[in-house]
């Protein structure tokens, strides 16, 4: 079992370093850089371009740029930031308690939800319910994010002015629960319900399974009453695909979140991300690419450990 | 007699309470309190005034420094860290320019209760010229030849040669700490740039990154004011999203880049606002590489203008909110020239001009000559809407005449990045202010000595090359009478309007909105932001 | 896991039966048949020319001076702007899943086929591309490459390959292993032959079924990317741009932001719900 584990470390390790190296490409080789955000201040001119340029390092060949990032990296330096200096880590650590927040809220909501309609749908198939919530989970799955996105803002913030129109907290006041969670409505019911349709569809088709096995038909033919045999019987066996849903939807969860924070202005990791590309940010573009391919190896490293623990019978390769 | 001297000295009073309450600029007595929000669309991340910055940057700079001397919305210097502006008359310059001596206010103090003195003059030239530090810019500080401090509260300054824009140089040069700055490790990272000490009417409090940044005011500011207690920086990203904050009241003032004009009209119906619409010294530009075949034509350029239907242009894909523009100078200038040629829109004149150069229409419609085609592309930030508009208008009303405009848009860190330095573009649609604190001297924009892809160095992207621009453009640098650089920069505007390397579209007038009860907000198209004077703003209750 | 049924080439007419009987997915079908048809003959359907620009007639709002859906803010025809943009939106749809579809059949045929480290080398490949967080991926790309058809058919190919490529690798490694298999083996049957005539039948269930799913997702990839300014840039339509570009007008005329979501919104759904019925007819014993 540990083998298993270091192995996939390993693994994970490798998959990391090509990720690194293929971003790296990406980045350096495209045309533009971070240095085209000073064209406007015009008391700049092109020999103190060219001298920022001497400066940053980047007017050296790329594997030389390559090696001493990962040289930086394996000594624990992240680099810093091009905009601000900061150190990458810091810097993107700062941003991180914003997007965790979002992140767990909606992803709270759209479980609990969606697991609700999704048995629901399965216990009453076929039903007007039932057809409704299909077609509203996938009518969800399709619309792009930051479209509905805007038509909550316009509705609820500038029409009805219930919801303010973006950010984590109202600026200018100290910190307020109630201001934080009024904030907070309108873009964790957007991503919310975005995440919240695979989990209903995933739920209603493993309850539909599990509610034909035998066991439960025997359960139902001791007598239990129909609620016992779903709490029992079925949920208990759902419950396991379903962590293993959580463990590879979390760190996908950063996309989702990515346009959600654009539309709301929320300072979190996936705004970051959008901002530090358009200055051409490396150092933090780099870094926010390892750490996200970081969680994703141990999500889905975590999601197969939970597979393997749930089921014996799942070979570990 | 006595009652003729009371009769004599009531009006006397009535006149110095008048002359006492019109000290503000609106008759009122600023009233102290209240928080001002400003919202921006770019994120002020570098917070040291020396090192590579961007306008909003510059923002909290002037909150949080000072520079020796200002330059106001006239284009007249104002003291500030400096006594007294040094000038030939008042012997603070020297005849023949090459020595400047001004003194300095003993009352300044920077945010650490260490009193301001000439030794952080001194220390801020030493830290630009310090090869070890990656200052913005080193042009212009280039000119001095040495910086002295015969004592606490005067310094010299000796230059190699005289250089006209020296005032305006310092006026946009912010002075850094020397106790604070001289004992640090690392010159160029250390906390100081997180958390700057400076000598201006705001202190630094924190920065939330990607979210708010706050100062507070400094009680002990040696100038007028600060009025307000607190300044919050607000980063919008969106600029529809930050009108929809103005609008609804979360911010206070729209900041860079303010309310675009497609807003204008709605803004106008906001309550509770004032807008503030007032020309800038920016000019919108179809800036050519001159160095391309198509281009390298004279009739082209004349004809391309000739068919820009300059009027719509404005009126209609800009609603007639800015104001045509001839030349790249602006009528604020004090060296602007008002007599130059106005636009004409005439297509048939602008078809016998190409007509007549021997640029015929191909099978495609496209003219071409010798094997060219006129056939360029225009490119500018993707993103910014209203320009992709005047693109697809441009694109069409030039396609009557035969020329084929492709429209190249890419993002902005693509763009004025390699693309534009080294004249890698066919033409880009952009806007800048050339003058730096309104001195003309475009030297650098126009020389054919600082064409960057051929020198290194230089702001003349357009590869624009006049031997008569050049010599003139090197006495007006340095000449140091007025009335005669005044003379120089008309004739330099004369003939660049005639030879077009640009096309010159319009002067930007910035739309920027505060709430109503803010006083003292005051537009000025010579610096790079309008938080220049914020230490006088104030709100009225 | 399915049942252990004999593998045979799908009978075609229980499987349109199947389809046809999920209500939503023959729905879904006509308006993904109507929608494409109309992005094929764009230029009969669509009223005037996208890009004709009258600056006098801006902003208007639906069914007045003449335009079905209004003008945008160059005074352009709505209507006729959507269904120019339908015809690159879905081409880039289109195109996208062909891309991710080819590029994962031949890794996970090829690594099926191919034994020991060659397989688990090209399934790490697949893995490492996984792991990468395919909207930062999709940006990085789009964000440094020129956007037109088809580089961002590309990008949005080299970031959906990886389903097709386990799909088919997983189908084909468990059909290679069964008795038949190594029977028509036996029977001096080529690789190639074996392939033809066993594998790509009983794998095209899923993978038209994922591939679909694709085309929905590409349309959906190409607004995020739009969206964010780093997609087809106008005066060229796609629905994606279209909604970028109405942002600014939102409150003023909320019609040019409201037709081109509903648009995504339509195509994306129909196709979706075309993929559902797909499963059902296809695949109906569910491989997960």
């Amino acid at each position: 079992m540990w083998r298993y584990v270091l192995w996939r470390f390993l693994q994970g390790l490798g998959v990391m370093f090509a990720v690194s190296l293929i971003g790296f490409a990406i980045l350096h080789l495209a045309p533009g850089g971070p240095l085209a955000v000073y064209a406007t201040t015009t008391y700049m001119r092109a020999e103190d371009m060219a001298r920022l340029q001497h400066e940053l390092g980047l007017d050296q060949p790329l594997p030389v740029q390559y090696l001493r990032w990962v040289t930086d990296l394996l000594h624990g330096n992240w680099g810093r930031s091009y905009r601000d200096g900061s150190p990458v880590l810091a810097a993107i650590g700062s941003r991180l308690p914003a997007t965790v927040e979002l992140m767990l809220v909606s992803l709270t909501l759209a479980v609990i939800l969606g697991v609700a309609v999704g048995i629901l749908g399965a216990v009453r198939k076929h039903s007007i319910f039932d057809y409704l919530a299909t077609t509203g989970a996938m009518v969800a799955l399709s619309v792009p994010t930051f479209w509905f996105a805007l038509m909550v803002i316009y509705l609820f913030a500038e029409v009805m002015g219930v919801l303010p129109s973006g950010d984590i907290a109202t600026i200018g006041r100290p910190f307020s629960l109630l201001d934080r969670v009024h904030h907070l409505v309108g873009p964790s019911a957007v991503l919310g319900l975005v995440l919240l349709a695979p989990w209903s569809r995933y739920t209603r088709s493993a309850m539909l399974e599990v509610l034909h096995e035998d066991y439960i038909r025997s359960a139902r033919a001791k007598g239990l009453s129909e609620q016992l045999v779903l709490l029992r019987h079925a949920f208990r066996n759902v419950l396991i695909p379903l962590l293993i849903l959580a463990g590879i939807q979390l760190p996908l969860l950063f996309g989702g979140a990515l346009v959600t924070e654009t539309v709301f202005s929320w300072p979190g990791m996936g705004r970051f991300f959008v901002d530090s590309l358009g200055y051409r940010d490396y150092p933090v573009i780099m870094g926010l690419l390892l750490s996200s391919t970081l969680l994703v190896v141990v999500g889905n490293l975590v999601a197969d450990l939970l597979c393997a623990l749930a089921d014996p019978r799942i070979h570990i390769q | 007699m006595r009652k003729m001297v009371g009769l004599a000295v009531l009006p006397l009073i009535v006149f110095l309470v008048i002359g006492y309450m019109s000290r503000a600029t609106n008759g009122a007595t600023p009233q102290k309190g209240g928080d001002v929000i400003v919202g921006l669309s770019q994120e002020p991340t570098v917070f040291h005034p020396l090192m590579p910055g961007i306008e909003v940057d510059r923002g909290v700079h002037m909150a949080v420094f000072d520079p020796l001397w200002r330059v106001d919305s006239r284009g007249n210097f104002v003291p500030d860290l400096a006594t007294q502006i040094p000038s030939v008359e008042n012997g603070g310059v020297a005849k023949d320019g090459l020595r400047f001596m001004f003194r300095l206010r003993k009352d300044a103090m920077w945010h650490d209760g260490k009193p301001f003195t000439a030794a952080d003059v001194k220390f801020t030239y030493d830290l630009i010229m310090n090869a070890n530090f990656k200052a913005a810019t080193r042009s212009g500080y280039d000119q001095i030849a040495s910086l002295s401090t015969p004592d606490q509260y005067t310094v010299v300054l000796t230059l190699k040669k005289p250089y006209a824009p020296m005032l305006a140089l310092w006026s946009d040069t912010y002075i850094v700490p020397q106790h604070i700055l001289s004992q640090v490790a690392d010159i160029n990272t250390n906390d100081f740039s997180k958390n700057p000490i400076g000598t201006g009417a705001f202190k630094f409090v924190e920065r939330v990154p990607g979210d708010h940044i706050t100062l507070e005011a400094n009680r002990r500011y040696h100038g007028p004011g600060p009025y307000l207690d607190r300044v919050i920086f607000k980063y919008i990203p969106d600029l529809t999203v930050m009108f929809v904050r103005f609008k609804t009241g979360a911010i206070d003032v729209t900041g860079i880049q303010g309310i675009t004009v497609d807003h204008y009209a709605e803004a106008k119906t906001v309550p509770g606002v004032k807008l503030y619409v007032e020309p800038t010294s920016f000019v919108e530009y179809i800036w050519f590489n001159n160095a391309l075949a198509q281009f390298k034509d004279k009739a082209v350029r004349q004809a391309l203008y000739l068919a820009m239907n300059k009027q719509d242009y404005v009126e209609r894909v800009y609603y007639g909110v800015p104001r045509p523009a001839e030349s790249f100078l602006a009528p604020a200038s004090w060296a602007f020239n008002p007599n130059l040629p106005k636009h004409e829109y005439n297509v048939s004149k602008a078809k016998e001009l190409l007509d007549q150069a021997g640029w015929k229409a191909g099978p495609d419609g496209i003219r071409q000559k010798d094997g060219v085609k006129l056939s360029f592309s225009n490119s500018t930030t993707a993103g910014n809407k209203v320009r992709e508009q005047a693109q697809a208008f441009l694109q069409q009303g030039w396609k009557q005449i035969g020329v084929n405009m492709e429209i190249k848009n890419m993002p902005a860190a693509v763009v004025w990045g390699d693309y534009f330095y080294k004249s890698q573009f066919d033409s880009v649609m952009v806007g800048w202010n050339m003058p730096v604190a309104g001195d003309p001297n475009v030297l650098t924009w126009f020389h054919s000595g600082f064409i960057p892809v051929k020198t290194g160095q230089g702001s003349n992207t357009l590869q624009y090359s006049n031997p008569e621009v050049d010599k003139l453009l090197e006495e007006g640098v340095s000449t140091l009478d007025r009335e005669k650089r005044k003379q120089i920069y008309q004739q330099v505007q004369s003939i660049i309007r005639d030879d077009l390397p640009f096309l010159t579209v319009f002067y930007y007038v910035v739309i920027e909105g505060t709430k109503e009860k803010l006083q003292n907000y005051q537009q000025n198209a010579n610096v790079w932001s309008n938080m220049w004077n914020v230490n006088e703003w104030w709100w009225e209750k | 896991m399915g049942s252990a049924e004999r593998p045979e080439a799908p009978r075609i007419p229980p499987a349109l039966a199947r389809f046809l009987r999920h209500r939503l997915a023959t729905g879904g079908a006509l308006i993904a048949v109507l929608l494409i048809v109309s992005a094929v003959f764009a230029q009969r359907v669509a009223p005037r020319d996208p890009l004709f620009i009258d600056i006098t007639k801006r902003f208007a709002p639906p069914l007045r001076e003449g335009f079905l859906l209004g003008s945008d803010e160059l005074g352009r025809d709505l209507f006729s702007r959507l269904i120019h943009a339908g015809r690159i939106s879905l081409t880039v749809g289109f195109a996208a899943m062909i891309v991710s579809v080819t590029a994962g059949t031949l890794v996970g045929t090829l690594a099926a086929h191919a034994s020991g480290v060659l397989d688990t080398l090209l399934m790490r490949l697949t893995d490492v591309f996984l792991s990468f967080p395919s909207i930062f991926l999709l940006l990085a790309l789009a964000a440094f490459i020129p956007p037109s058809v088809v580089s961002l058919a590309l990008i949005i190919g080299l970031t959906a390959w990886m389903e097709p490529a386990r799909l088919v690798h997983g189908v084909t490694s468990s059909l290679l292993s069964q008795d038949f298999i190594s029977a028509a083996r036996a029977t001096g049957g080529t690789q190639l032959r074996i392939a033809w005539r066993h594998v790509i039948p009983n794998s095209t269930g899923p993978v038209v079924v994922a591939a679909t799913l694709n085309v929905a997702n590409a349309i959906l990839a190409e607004s995020y990317v739009s969206y964010l300014g780093y997609g087809i840039q106008p005066p060229l339509a796609t629905w994606g741009n279209m909604l970028n570009n109405a942002q600014a007008y939102f409150n003023s005329a909320p019609w040019l932001a409201i037709f081109p979501g509903l648009m995504i919104m339509l195509a994306v759904t129909s196709i979706n719900f075309v993929g559902d019925g797909l499963r059902d007819a296809l695949d109906p014993h569910g491989q997960k």
